[in-house]
């Protein structure tokens, strides 16, 4: 065969993977989601893990508690093609279906002979943990709370992440050479300062542990509880007493996942509150639909005011609200209504509206504390040595955010210890075959998640998975959905006849008759123009960020001008220079 | 009362397939056990681009005329498909493309152009036939699918015509078509479970007596092969040039061939050389080449050889419109050519009739000596009927020459006056039966004469000839209670169906209407249709011509002026036309 | 002729009213009236009375289809839009048609909402709201003795009497829910039910649908709280959520509805909003509310379309018939029906 194969560092080349592979542009630790797609229709599971454990440390983990940024960002899903490629459930799919496999050599790679600390064993401590490991570096791992998995196991209820799928990649990566150090407060138990002497870096991961506070009268009545104080509670094993009338204030993942305990827990009245719509939720339609069937209540357009109650909460006042202006963006604004204020009685009322990171002391005994400030790009703080990444740099965010500026931290950890980069992104091109994809497969419906059902079953064991993972069929009909972006359709035109025979077949309007191509600075094509008419036209273009992959194009060609390539965003260890290969 | 009359329309562009979506639509309805009347437009040009629209009439009884509504109409291009849309009737079913490759402007789109009555049924035919085959270039057989789930037709019909016909292309081509029906199927079974859809009463399944679907052209052709012809000499002209097509292919079978003449003037001097030979021969062509033959048709009728000639009637004059339909050759058919040169000249309605008169054509020529001409016309000779052709009996092959008698060895005379006015005619070659044939006017032994004498015999016998013809001809036809009518219609070809729908009509409100079929142009019947026109009180002649040439032929015989309905739009006449015209008569 | 072109998308009675009155308000403009059913306009509040054969399918149309064409209004029947750019004041329709206007109504009205925990039975459940539903029902009532209407919104009352018309034994449970824009209260349950037994309905205490078993073909077993019924058909009566989810990427304000202010004004110019799917902020009530009943949504068509047209015309006037629920007025026109 000998397909050729290039390495490409141009910035040309990485726009077009921005514009064509935009699952992957859209996930913060640019997962290659066709290649484990892909990997998973041709049934190699441990192959498709193993493409999303060099991107994603938890794959199992995220499979069930991904915010899918790549799923609003699938082609599938553009308006006329339907909906976007369940991507969050194969990933699941292959992490449940794959035989285990051995815990991997520790630290694999010769010593760098350097040490580095971790605060905080969370998403983002553990990839940064992981990467620094597999790269020479000997790490110590520094957890306040009991076990590793910060929010993951004390924020994210059991019924959503079951603790078995988390325990085990969390001992992998505990077996690549970490030393993990539980139940030590970084800051309390153990000095900032001393850290940095004995390391040659110390990288804070602490999260956001500090609830947000609506600052309301009667907030510190009994039966007030903070949404993530309630949670941890609840995923430690012992959850207050809630009594049978909840409110829950929050609209994220946070507040449905109190609302989903508070169920689990008796209470037959939960209604979660929002400031704003349903349409401005922050989980995903799917979370917001399993919430509502399990019996929660949402109720929308109310800004509380009051916590009612005397020895014990009784009651929220709430004014209505009236949706405002966009600011940029970002979120409509929010308007209270003038004399509008009524009262929901409650048992119990949960606030969820987000959480800061916890001040860490930089000297033991000092007078007054701040958070630490650090540059998000490149996770250095004010202090030589000391780096900051996840929720704890940039406030509260997404587990596969975490995931990856947790490794991106590591990177550039390594680079400072050592003067030189580790590994860098390149967009890696072979040759390949057309697709063996089928225009029926575009066509297969979205195979859904399956629940446990009927309702009442979950609450009977309330640790019980809600979602059962879907079967080996399943994951491989969707799989076939996905058009596998990752081709890339290029038409030939000093061979090109222009018979129009590729025009004709097209299933969307993918293929153009071109006056002009619009290119940027770097060089990438952003655009077309296009012509009606014949004497106007300079080429026939495959528009790739319209195409979908169906390789009719090329079955058609009468002159076999049309060449596929595999173009995909990877890895490799950074190479001298700005030469490829 | 039809149980079932439903009209079907395909439109769409040259290159989506809707000529042959329209002849398996017609096939599969056909052995669904209905009867058919169908007709397509397509592009003038020869590879043209332009607009297809299939026409097909569909009802558990035969039918006559085209119908001016349409029930049904697929459109598999949206723009051309709006020129259609007026025609649709009360709660037509439109079956479009909903999934074009791109948006489309308002407008664009045939959901803008029906009226809020219209059941529009919407499936992604490109997609579909896409999916299901790899290629878009069945997706006319996608919406064929759909066709059949709305009005709830076997499937299997359809699947069987479209095996048949693509099953010379190849393995690869049959499935890639099957796969694209049955998507179609499929999707429009899920899509369209919930909505009402139409009721199309199918007739029972029965043994089907052994019709079959065909063309004038082919009735016209397989005819002239029933009759033993083995001999065509023709130049192609639209919209005649399919006969000579199919005898191209048919004859070398039988031992016969077809000869591409240089034109038609050459074309003609063959026929009458074949005939002249003993050997029956034919051409078949339209009104341009059919004026070329005039002067030797005219030959034909002095030297008293048979001849038989199809003239497909098209648009005129000159070059006129080939692809659109007319009647107006009439004229030329019986009086084209110098002088006093009386032919026959017979008519038929519609595609059974194509078949009858062309097998007829060779005796008539044999026995009368002279040049026959079939004058059809273009929608007669596209359109495709579900009729029966049982093939020509014994009686209708016969040879119907007159040879001469042994008795007339050594002195025999071509041309000899009879009380019949037929000469019984020698072939030549044939020993002791020399003559003289000759275009010139010329004595009983055939040598050219010019005296007064002469050729005031000479043209009184060949007429009286041809008079007599009128016992082999077939006579007016009428449709009638038999009383005292109103209005009497007489028409002649195609025109004749739209004329009876009309006159069935008003007879079924209860007006005193009737209809006269005229088949034998000349000579006609006058006696039958003056004893007609005595009947009625007004006379109505509907006709695709300017001035009426049947109404100046045989108008004279009424006691007063007839009723002239003209139209020369190039298409058929519309029988709501004539029934409109009728009741301004009452 | 004038250079405008008002769409309204649904024929429901806001939708009808409301291309009516921008005939009578425009007379040179170019009206389009979108409608994804595939007949002209009728009355969806008589269906009940069709079910139960008291009026004929003809009394049902609001006019003959050839009106339409008389008052200039182009009705495109069977077409539903499934996209909507109020900026650009352009929509598509499902067969990619984009359709481009100067003025908006929306008038797409709600479809009948099955509360989440029950979507499992959802193929089992009749519920009504088109006239399809009501040859669906018509078709399956006399195949059964006895019905549970589940819900309790003013569409069930009148199938309610419907059915009891027909001699059916009727069975209903009452969801608070159900009642949404108005509030549940005690009270009002209490007189719910009192007037139902009256009638003969026998009225059940609980609202927890523990589950319901297929026992045979129209044959069905639920399990309510406590209680066991029994019955051949089950109709889910739990109002309407407003038909909104093609205006998701629109830019609209929604929340259950299109959220508009009392003009029925959406904030994006020419583009307003009536009838069963907006939602206005009612200060009497101190929430939001969405029109019941086909008087209120007649004259919120109007409303609609006088302010499309420049006037300045506040919905919710008072309605004919007045409900009193803890002491604040609500306007509906159906509750007395029953």
């Amino acid at each position: 065969m000998g397909n050729q194969i290039r390495y490409s560092v141009e910035p040309e080349d990485f726009y077009y993977m921005d514009v064509n592979v935009p699952c992957q542009a859209a996930c913060p630790a640019a997962t290659n989601i066709p290649a484990y797609i892909r990997a998973l229709f041709e049934g190699r599971y441990d192959g498709s893990y193993s493409i999303n454990h060099m991107a994603n440390i938890l794959p199992g983990v995220l499979g069930r508690v991904c915010s899918r940024p790549c799923e609003d960002k699938c082609r599938h899903g553009e308006p006329e093609l339907g909906r976007p490629v369940n991507i969050c459930h194969i990933k699941r799919a292959a992490a449940d279906l794959r035989r285990k496999a051995p815990p991997p050599e520790p630290g694999p790679l010769a010593s760098l002979g350097k040490k580095v600390a971790v605060a905080g064993a969370g998403p983002a401590g553990l990839a940064a943990a992981h990467d620094l490991c597999t790269l020479g570096v000997a790490v110590t791992l520094y957890e306040a709370f009991e076990k590793g998995g910060g929010m993951l196991r004390y924020g994210i209820p059991e019924f959503r992440l079951p603790r078995e799928v988390l325990e085990e990649e969390i001992d992998y990566i505990a077996a690549t050479g970490a030393i993990l150090k539980t139940g030590v407060r970084v800051g309390i138990d153990v000095p900032i300062e001393d850290l940095l002497r004995e390391h040659d870096a110390v990288l804070l991961a602490a999260g956001c542990y500090r609830s947000l506070r609506l600052d309301l009268p009667g907030e510190d009545l009994p039966g007030v509880y903070p949404g993530l104080e309630f949670m941890m509670q609840v995923c430690a094993g012992k959850p207050p007493s809630i009594g049978n009338r909840v409110l829950v204030v929050g609209a994220g993942f946070t507040a449905f996942d109190c609302a989903r305990s508070a169920l689990r827990l008796g209470a037959e009245d939960v209604t979660i509150c929002l400031r704003r719509t349903e349409e401005d939720l922050a989980v995903t339609k799917d979370e917001a639909i399993e919430t509502k069937t399990e019996g929660v209540k949402i109720a929308s357009l109310m800004l509380s005011r009051k916590i009612l109650g005397k020895e014990r909460v009784e009651g929220v006042e709430f004014v209505r609200t009236r949706p405002g202006e966009k600011r940029g963006e970002g979120k409509r604004e929010v308007v209270a209504i003038e004399e509008s204020e009524f009262v929901l009685p409650a048992d119990c009322v949960i606030v969820a509206t987000g959480q800061r990171p916890e001040p860490i002391r930089l000297t033991v005994g000092k007078k007054g504390e701040e958070v630490l400030k650090a540059d998000p790009d490149s996770f250095s703080s004010s202090m030589k040595g000391l780096y900051v990444a996840g929720d704890y740099l940039t406030g509260p965010s997404t587990v596969i955010q975490a995931v990856g500026m947790g490794r991106r931290a590591a990177e550039k950890i390594i680079r400072d210890l050592t003067g030189k980069p580790f590994r860098e992104k390149t967009v890696r091109m072979e040759e390949t075959e057309i697709t063996d994809r089928k225009r029926a497969w575009d066509y297969v419906a979205r195979q859904e998640m399956p629940t446990v059902q009927p309702v009442p079953e979950r609450f009977r064991i309330p640790r019980t998975e809600v979602e059962t993972g879907l079967s080996p069929e399943q994951a491989q009909e969707e799989s076939k959905r996905c058009y596998l972006c990752y081709l890339h359709y290029e038409i030939d035109i000093g061979r090109c006849i222009y018979c129009r025979y590729c025009i004709d077949v097209a299933p969307r309007d993918c293929i153009k008759l071109v006056k002009e191509v619009k290119t940027n600075e770097a060089g990438a094509i952003t655009g077309f123009t296009e012509t009606t008419h014949w004497a106007e036209v300079n080429a026939i273009v495959i528009d790739n960020s319209r195409c979908i992959r169906c390789g009719e194009c090329m079955r058609v060609c009468p002159v076999n001008c049309i060449t596929v390539t595999k173009v995909e965003l990877t890895e490799r260890t950074a190479q001298e220079g700005k030469d490829h290969v | 009362m039809a149980k079932v009359d439903l009209t079907i329309e395909i439109c769409g562009m040259s290159g989506d397939g809707t000529i042959a979506a329209g002849g398996i639509l017609n096939e599969a309805m056909s052995r669904a056990g209905l009867s058919v009347l169908a007709f397509d437009s397509y592009p003038a040009e020869i590879r043209g681009f332009g607009r297809c629209v299939t026409h097909s009439r569909f009802g558990d009884q035969e039918m006559q005329a085209l119908s001016e509504k349409t029930h049904v109409l697929i459109s598999l291009d949206d723009k051309e498909s709006q020129s259609r849309t007026p025609f649709l009737a009360k709660n037509a079913v439109v079956l479009f493309d909903n999934k074009p490759p791109s948006y489309v402007e308002e407008g664009t789109s045939i959901a803008a152009h029906v009226e809020p009555d219209v059941r529009l049924f919407g499936m992604p035919f490109t997609d579909l036939a896409a999916a299901a085959s790899g290629s878009t270039r069945g997706r006319n057989l996608a919406a064929l699918g759909g066709f059949a789930v709305i009005f709830g037709v076997p499937p299997a019909h359809f699947r069987e015509v479209i095996a048949k016909k693509f099953k010379a292309k190849g393995e690869k081509v049959l499935d890639a078509n099957l796969k694209s029906f049955d998507a179609g199927y499929r999707y429009a079974s899920e899509a369209f479970k919930e909505r009402e859809r139409p009721v199309l009463l199918l007739p029972e399944p029965g043994k089907d007596e052994e019709r079959i679907l065909i063309s004038g052209n082919e009735a016209v052709a397989r005819a002239a092969l029933d009759a033993g012809l083995k001999l065509y000499f023709g130049y192609p002209i639209t919209p005649a040039t399919p006969i000579m097509e199919y005898l191209a292919k048919a004859l070398p079978a039988k031992g016969g061939r077809m000869v591409q003449m240089e034109d038609e003037i050459a074309s003609i001097g063959a026929v009458l050389g074949s005939f002249f030979a003993g050997k029956r021969a034919m051409t078949a062509t339209s009104g341009p080449g059919f004026a070329l033959m005039t002067e030797l048709i005219t030959h034909g009728v002095m030297s008293e050889t048979p001849a038989v000639i199809i003239n497909a009637q098209r648009g005129g004059p000159a070059t006129g419109m080939p692809s659109k339909t007319e009647q107006s050759d009439l004229q030329a058919a019986v009086f084209g050519g110098p002088g006093d040169s009386a032919r026959i000249v017979i008519a038929p309605t519609n595609v059974r009739e194509c078949y009858e008169f062309t097998l007829m054509s060779f005796q008539l020529a044999e026995r009368y000596q002279t040049p026959v001409i079939v004058l059809t016309d273009f929608f007669l000779n596209n359109r495709v009927e579900k009729v029966k052709i049982v093939g020509a009996s014994e009686a209708q092959r016969e040879d119907w020459n007159l040879y001469p008698d042994e008795s007339s060895r050594g002195q025999y005379e071509r041309y000899r006056v009879t009380e019949s006015g037929i000469s019984p005619r020698a072939i030549p070659g044939t020993e002791g039966f020399l003559f003289d044939a000759t275009g010139l006017e010329h004595t009983e032994k055939g040598r050219p004469d010019y005296s007064s004498e002469i050729h005031s015999k000479m043209t009184e016998k060949r007429h009286r000839k041809i008079r007599g013809a009128l016992n082999d001809l077939p006579e007016p036809v009428e449709f009638s209670s038999g009383e005292a009518m109103d209005v009497g219609v007489i028409a002649w070809g195609s025109t004749f169906g739209s004329a009876l729908e009309a006159v069935l009509r008003t007879q079924q409100e209860g007006m005193k209407v009737g209809a006269l079929k005229m088949m034998s142009l000349f000579p006609y019947h006058a006696e039958a249709i003056r004893a007609f026109m005595k009947k009625c009180k007004e006379i109505l002649i509907p006709e695709l011509n300017y001035e009426g040439q049947l109404a100046n032929l045989v108008g004279h015989l009424h006691g007063k002026d007839v009723v002239r309905l003209n139209r020369t739009t190039g298409m058929p006449m519309s029988p709501t036309l004539i029934y409109e015209r009728i009741k301004t008569l009452i | 002729m004038s250079e405008e072109h008002f769409i309204v998308i649904g024929n429901g009675p806001a939708g009808h009213h409301a291309a009516v009155t921008l005939r009578l308000e425009a007379p040179g403009a170019r009206i389009t009236l979108i409608s994804k059913e595939p007949h002209g306009g009728y009355r969806p509040h008589l269906l009940p009375k069709w079910i139960s054969g008291n009026i004929k399918e003809e009394a049902l149309y609001v006019c003959p289809v050839e009106e339409y064409k008389n008052m200039a209004i182009k009705l495109r029947s069977g077409q539903k839009v499934v996209a909507l750019n109020p900026g650009q004041k352009e929509l598509v329709l499902d067969h990619k048609e984009v359709l481009r206007f100067s003025g908006l109504i929306i008038s797409v009205g709600g479809t009948p909402r099955i509360p989440e925990p029950l979507l499992i039975f959802k193929d089992i459940l009749f519920t009504l709201k088109t006239l399809e539903d009501a040859r669906v029902w018509r078709e399956e009532i006399p195949r059964v003795d006895s019905v549970l209407m589940m819900g309790g919104d003013l569409t069930s009352l009148a199938v309610t009497k419907a059915l009891l018309g027909l001699g059916k034994k009727v069975y209903f449970m009452v969801n608070e829910e159900a009642f949404w824009p108005l509030r549940w209260s005690l009270s009002l349950f209490e007189e719910m039910s009192h007037r139902l037994q009256q009638k003969g309905v026998e009225v059940l205490a609980d609202q927890r649908v523990k589950g319901i078993t297929r026992k045979g073909d129209c044959d069905y077993e639920i399990q309510i709280g406590r209680q066991t019924v029994r019955v051949g058909m089950i109709g889910a009566f739990f109002g309407l959520t407003p038909d909104v989810r093609f205006l998701a990427a629109s830019g609209l304000r929604l929340d259950r509805g299109i959220l508009v202010d009392e003009y029925l004004y959406t904030g994006f110019k020419g583009v307003y909003a009536t009838g069963d799917c907006a939602q206005i902020y009612h200060p009497a009530l101190r929430d939001y509310w969405v029109s019941v009943g086909h008087d209120n949504a007649v004259e919120l068509g109007r409303t609609a379309a006088l302010n499309l047209v420049g006037n300045t015309v506040k919905a919710g006037a008072a309605g004919k018939c007045i409900f009193e629920v803890q002491g604040i007025k609500v306007n509906t026109s159906w509750w007395t029906e029953f």
